[in-house]
């Protein structure tokens, strides 16, 4: 049953195997493209940007850069500026992948079920992948275009007696952050669907059979089985996720710039606006390098519990 | 599948290995790089013509165009400058001379037009800083008033508003949000900020007031800016001005006007050609902006320009200079100007439009009685100066903080930039 | 004969519930992508109208001739398509090979690069650009292929060997080991069982590699001088000038970008149900 479709031309490869020293350098050959390219073409600028960090200021300046150690992250993080940044960006990316957990969770159950046809189901994912397929620009101008004050959006909520006059969704204070994240659940939730639709596709109907035969309803089926099987899976998308939110810049420079009054500034546009509109190269790597020590503390966890699931 | 994955992954190596871009002029001829923003703007082929005119004057010379989004040109500047790969001649906005001027980026035109033995009598700016000129405009987009003719009809105003209490009366007249009318439009967003520049110092300006005294900066305790601040603030109390103000920007304003729902705005001369391509029904007017009550003197017109500098980085700068010196000659200038919609940085061009359009020749009419007036241009950091005026400026709007917090925290915030 | 009835009543609860669900979903992603196609065939000013339709008299496919008969925007589709899609294969390749190690086996700075891997990607780009473009202009890369192709794997590989991770462990040792008792070595196991079992994985994250790709806009921006070096996200912001926006023809290229991108994933849309059909190991 299990010896047909195996090749058995990989009899020096056993023999070298006896050899604990190939053995043990198996994974490190894995991972050897991935690591070449990561030391030269990342690990290197992000040295440099660290470099950066660490003295008064480069590039836009005609003066040698005096080294200046730990100054400028004092500077940073005692910046109320930098603090307001830091808060709406750990609230825009929570909310943003809770929301992207369960809108992706739900669709990709939707899209799974039987119910439908393969021909509708087809068409559904189609649709339902759309906001993926569009370039953040883009999508920051249709949404600008749709939540203008004179806006599709409006005209629908004043046509329905939702509103009774013209909402200013991405120029109130109070609104324009709720907005933001919309917008932005919007754009990432296909990324959840996807990944979630693969991962289901993944688990064994055996399981569901099993519990069946024990009773358990859609419900139970759900919590018991389908949810512990994706674990590994929604562990990696929050991380990834979470990470790449906090770098959202293009979707919230170009519908708010960062305002009004600063409300939906994120360590994104704080940063650009520090290094391309301040001139502060230095300050803003020094912010680069805060937000890199953020997100390998979120990242600690993940490793963590990448450990146990190896054991 | 694991060939047909080899042979793929061939097939890439060698595409990489071709995958090159434009390759590099012959030996013998000087190739310029030009890098701006203006060939998207203007008409299919028309800034290659004239590059082309440029290249049949002086042979052993070829230009190649560059052109990036607007948006980016200064980001990528910086990073062309800070990498070695800036292009020979830049297109330049005069809000961020000072900056690059800092980095060493631009040649010192000055030493330039001397090598060059340039007559620069013909220029109608230089923006110099220390003595030494770094940019050139050669266009100039000046920003008056255009006003909605039908509705200041419905609204029964006789005459264009020329002083500020006139403006505020007609302002008020027009809003009907019932409608979806208004008075007035401005754009505050802090992504691109040339609000402040255009829409609001520009009225300190028209009544020949300065934000600056002595080179620094002078919010607090001048009378000019308080005044046009007070103005400003009446207006948006009463309701006159158009929603989404604080994250408008230019081009979502003009699109406003275009539609009918704004009886006023400030708004660049390029836009004249562009709202009567977008709707040919309007029927609208240029008017200069409107001086404080009782003043009498000179207005200062705000204005943006497409200027040039040369890269200090440039193997060719002799040839760079060429460059410019015909972007600034009379005839080119006034072709350039023409097609741009723009008036020209040579004194002595005249873009043709002035003599066949009436609304141009209204604004020409408007530029010629006033002076072009940018504070802004070689200031450091100008761009964030406009930004960190805009924050407290929009505070002061929505009523949280009084006009006197608002000017010093500006201030404050601007004499950081001056030390 | 009671249980079979309990269970119709509950399932057409569950179809009707099911099917509500995908049409308010439907609706939501898709609504503002019919704006957008709606707004691609409009006038500029009459996208700004008030009120607003969804076709009006200004109705026209001028924007989309105008983005077509353009050569500099058709070279701009081509340079997308070309190195979104070797970024994928090759992602794939070497992302598929990072995440068995990871998977798989146990060596000593496992976590440490593990970390690595992961905490790279989480300096903003933003800040990055200009030490990365010396880097490029250095290695003599700068204006071609090769740079986009090497920056964007840089971008994509964390995020393949993380998902690629993910999705091998959700396959249990049990196969691996069936492989190993029959001789075989780890690249068998890899390809010949991990690997077509994860298909469904390895589908959604070589779409969103596509996708990462595809939509970059500041390092193609930056990396390339030239036209004909450039990518759609930049021909889409070249649309974006000083004084006005292009609007209708903004909408066009995006909706031109997107079919394509639409279609493959229609025809790699089976690759999802692959699942368990290649080569399971029962009993």
């Amino acid at each position: 049953m299990q010896n047909t479709h195996i090749s058995s031309g990989s009899t020096e490869l056993r023999n070298f195997a006896r050899l604990g020293l190939t053995k043990k350098l198996t994974p490190y050959a894995y991972l050897s493209p991935t690591l070449l390219l990561l030391t030269m073409l990342s690990l290197i600028p992000i040295v440099t940007v660290f470099l950066y960090s660490l003295v008064d200021n480069v590039i836009i300046t005609n003066k040698p850069s005096l080294f200046v150690g730990l100054k400028n992250y004092i500077d940073i993080i005692s910046s109320v500026n930098f603090r307001q940044a830091l808060g709406n960006t750990l609230f825009f990316s929570a909310t943003s992948v809770v929301a992207h957990l369960l809108l992706g969770l739900l669709f990709a159950t939707l899209l799974n079920s039987r119910v439908i046809g393969i021909v509708p189901k087809a068409i559904f994912r189609v649709i339902y992948i759309l906001p993926w397929v569009f370039t953040a620009s883009v999508i920051a101008i249709l949404w600008r275009l749709m939540l203008n004050p004179n806006g599709v959006v409006n005209y629908l909520l004043i046509g329905l007696g939702l509103a009774h006059e013209e909402i200013e969704w991405l120029s109130s204070r109070q609104l324009a952050l709720p907005a933001v994240i919309f917008i932005n659940v919007w754009a990432g939730y296909p990324f959840y669907m996807v990944s979630l639709l693969a991962g289901l596709q993944g688990i064994s109907d055996d399981f569901y059979e099993a519990g069946k035969i024990d009773g358990a309803n859609g419900v139970q089926l759900f919590r018991f089985i389908t949810l512990p099987q994706l674990k590994p899976i929604i562990v990696s998308l929050a991380l990834l996720d979470f990470i790449w939110t906090t770098h959202q810049f293009t979707l919230i420079w170009m519908t708010t710039g960062g305002g009004p009054i600063r409300s939906t500034e994120m360590l994104s546009t704080f940063t650009y606006k520090l290094a391309f509109s301040s001139n502060q190269f230095s300050q803003a790597s020094t912010a680069a390098m805060v937000i890199l020590a953020i997100s390998t503390f979120v990242a600690l966890f993940y490793v963590r519990n990448q450990r146990l699931a190896d054991e | 599948m694991g060939k047909r994955l080899i042979t793929l992954l061939l097939i890439a190596v060698m595409v990489l290995m071709a995958g090159n871009g434009t390759a590099k002029a012959q030996s013998g001829t000087v190739a310029l790089q030009f890098s701006q923003w203006w060939e998207p703007e203007l008409p299919s082929g028309a800034l290659r013509s004239l590059m082309d005119d440029f290249e049949a004057k002086n042979p052993g010379i070829k230009v190649q165009l560059i052109s990036g989004p607007y948006s980016t040109t200064h980001d990528q500047t910086v990073a062309g400058a800070a990498t070695g790969t800036m292009s020979d001649v830049v297109g330049l906005d005069g809000a961020w001379v000072n900056d690059f001027v800092k980095q060493g980026a631009l040649a010192d035109l000055t030493k330039l037009m001397t090598d060059a033995k340039y007559d620069a009598s013909e220029l109608a700016a230089q923006v110099k800083l220390n003595g030494s000129t770094y940019m050139i405009p050669i266009v100039n987009f000046v920003y008056p008033v255009f006003v909605n003719l039908d509705l200041l009809k419905a609204a029964g105003i006789e005459k264009l508003p020329s002083t500020r209490a006139e403006f505020t009366d007609a302002a008020k007249k027009l809003t009907n949000t019932s409608k979806n009318v208004y008075g007035w439009v401005l754009p505050l967003s802090t992504e691109q900020p040339n609000g402040i520049q255009n829409d609001v110092m520009s009225w300190v300006w028209a009544s020949g007031g300065s934000m600056l005294k002595d080179g620094k900066p002078n919010l607090v305790g001048n009378a000019d800016i308080t005044s046009a601040m007070e103005f400003i603030k009446g207006l948006y109390s009463a309701g006159n001005i158009a929603k989404g103000a604080f994250t408008m920007k230019e081009q979502d304003k003009v699109e406003e006007f275009t539609n009918g729902r704004v009886g006023m705005m400030i708004d660049s001369l390029a836009h004249i050609n562009l709202i009567r391509q977008r709707n040919s029904k309007l029927n609208f007017a240029i008017t200069a902006l409107p001086a404080a009550d009782g003043y009498t003197g000179k207005r200062g017109l705000p204005y943006a320009s497409w200027g040039v500098g040369v890269a200090q980085s440039s193997k060719h700068q002799a040839e760079a200079w060429k460059l410019t010196a015909f972007l600034m000659s009379a005839e080119t200038n006034s072709r350039l100007s023409s097609v741009a919609n723009a008036f020209p940085g040579n004194i002595k061009a005249t873009p043709d439009f002035v003599k066949t359009d009436k609304l141009f020749a209204e604004a020409f009419d408007v530029f010629k009685a006033g002076y072009l007036a940018n504070e802004f241009t070689g200031l450091p950091v100008a761009e964030q100066l406009m930004r960190e005026f805009s924050e407290p400026f929009q505070q002061y709007l929505s009523g949280d903080v009084k006009l006197d917090e608002f000017l010093s925290a500006a201030q404050s915030a601007w004499e950081k930039h001056f030390q | 004969m009671n249980r079979v009835t309990i269970r119709t009543v509950k399932s057409g609860f569950a179809i009707g519930l099911t099917i509500t669900g995908l049409l308010l979903g439907a609706l939501f992603a898709g609504l503002p992508a019919l704006w957008m196609i709606a707004s691609s065939f409009k006038s500029n000013t009459q996208i700004f109208a008030y009120p607003p339709h969804l076709i009006d008299d200004s109705f026209s496919i001028g924007p989309y001739s105008s983005v077509l008969s353009n050569p500099e925007q058709l070279r701009f589709f081509f340079n997308s398509y070309l190195v979104s899609t070797l970024v994928t294969m090759l992602t794939l390749l070497i992302g598929i090979l990072s995440g068995y190690s990871f998977s798989r086996y146990a060596f000593r700075f496992k976590k440490f690069l593990n970390l690595i891997i992961i905490a790279v990607q989480s300096v903003p780009p933003i800040t990055l650009m200009i030490p990365y473009f010396g880097l490029i202009v250095a290695l003599r890369l700068y204006n071609s292929y090769s740079a986009l192709l090497f920056t964007y794997l840089v971008f994509t590989l964390p995020y393949a060997i993380i998902m690629m991770t993910g999705y091998f462990n959700t396959l249990p040792r049990d196969l691996d080991e069936a492989v190993m008792i029959d001789g075989g070595g780890s690249l068998t196991i890899l390809w010949r069982i991990l690997v077509p079992i994860s298909l469904p994985g390895i589908v959604s994250v070589g779409i969103y590699t596509f996708m990462l790709a595809w939509n970059e806009f500041l390092f193609a921006l930056t990396l390339t001088k030239t036209n004909d070096m450039r990518t759609v996200p930049i021909g889409i912001q070249l649309l974006m000038g000083q004084h006005s926006f292009e609007w209708n023809q903004i909408m066009a290229m995006s909706v031109l970008g997107s079919v394509p991108v639409l279609i493959l994933f229609l025809v790699f849309q089976r690759y999802f149900i692959a699942g368990m059909a290649a080569g399971s190991v029962k009993g």
